[in-house]
């Protein structure tokens, strides 16, 4: 138990960024290194995942610890993985808090605002190019994103309905293939 | 907002997104809308997610810590990690429901979905509703869109280009 949370700890704390530097240092760590999962499990695992909520990564972990180690493994590699990294994150926080008023940082904001924009955007075709369909299909499943895009600049109905109604719709009539998350868009 | 209503806004938006950034948007509505939060502490959580060690979906705790100190930070950490755990369970007692063809297309749906609002939050933070950017900062926006859907450059790298560009040309 030890061990893994000396792992857990590790990609909390070595991992930055998220995505995929978190999800390699965790297969290089358990399955490479310490061979405490088969890369099958792993690979399996990371399948499951994107299918939960929320951050896919603490999904991961979750189902990697309980594998390794049962209910106490997945307290110890979620705890192991998020606690530090949240600590790292505050402590981060508050120092920019510090200097957030001083011109230079506002200066610095207003060139980190388009780029966090950006991301968010190339993040979102990531995302669409993993969960799309292929053929045809493909143009029901990107009017869907343009729907919700539009939903969301252009109206005011709620982030939440329009979550809820396409999936709704997606159990219904989206179906047909397997959807896959490329690993950097999902953390 | 009163402790327990933010953490519960926390957690049901942690809920409904898929992936890391997949709350943005209804956190946006729930605390941006209301004049809750900023835009700017929202980026600035972005940034301190990216720059920050662990998952990337670390920027609510970055959120949290600047609407309520410590606590919020905490609330924020629960709130992120709950959500996903719910797997676990799922795997045990319907690992075959999760494999069927209509809880693939309910994932499928609510990522589309998800990829537009998120689509639409990004356009809204480069360029944001009643004000005009800088033809630079529409630049870094479309660059950092670019380099983030090639995925070669690290996500930190592209924040820390965003703000060198802002001090070079904002200061």
């Amino acid at each position: 138990m030890r061990e893994l949370a000396k792992i857990f700890i590790a990609v909390g704390t070595q991992s930055v960024g998220g995505g995929a530097s978190t999800l390699f240092l965790l297969r290089r760590l358990l399955v490479e290194q310490r061979q405490l999962i088969s890369e099958r499990a792993f690979n399996e695992a990371w399948a499951l995942c994107q299918l939960s909520p929320g951050i896919h990564l603490v999904a991961l972990a979750g189902l990697l610890g309980q594998r390794i180690a049962g209910w106490r493994g997945v307290l110890v590699a979620v705890s192991g993985m998020m606690v530090p990294a949240a600590i790292i994150t505050a402590l981060m926080t508050a120092a920019y808090g510090v200097i957030a008023d001083h011109p230079l940082a506002e200066a610095a904001l207003a060139g980190m605002a388009p780029a966090t924009g950006g991301m968010t955007i190339g993040l979102a075709i990531v995302l669409v190019r993993g969960a799309k369909r292929h053929g045809p299909r493909a143009i029901v499943d990107v009017a869907l994103v343009a729907v919700a895009f539009g939903i969301l600049l252009f109206t005011t109905v709620s982030s939440i309905m329009v979550i809820v109604g396409a999936a709704a719709l997606g159990a219904l009539f989206l179906g047909r293939e397997r959807p896959t998350s490329p690993e950097g868009a999902t953390d | 907002m009163d402790p327990l209503s933010f953490f519960l806004v926390l957690l049901k938006d942690s809920a409904l997104g898929l992936g890391g950034l997949g709350s943005l948007p209804m956190l946006r509505q729930d605390l941006v809308a209301t004049g809750l939060a900023t835009d700017a502490q929202l980026v600035q959580a972005l940034a301190i997610g990216r720059l920050s060690t662990g998952p990337s979906g670390l920027w609510i705790v970055s959120l949290g810590y600047q609407m309520a100190g410590p606590a919020g930070a905490a609330m924020a950490l629960v709130a992120s990690s709950l959500p996903p755990l719910v797997i676990l369970p799922a795997t045990a007692v319907a690992r075959r429901w999760l494999l069927s063809v209509p809880f693939a297309g309910l994932v499928r749906g609510a990522a589309l979905a998800t990829a537009g609002l998120l689509s639409a939050t990004g356009v809204s933070l480069v360029v944001p509703p009643g004000d005009v950017p800088s033809w630079w900062q529409v630049l870094v926006g479309i660059l950092a869109a670019a380099l983030t859907y090639q995925g070669r450059l690290h996500p930190a790298a592209v924040i820390i280009g965003g703000a060198l560009l802002g001090l070079l040309l904002a200061a």
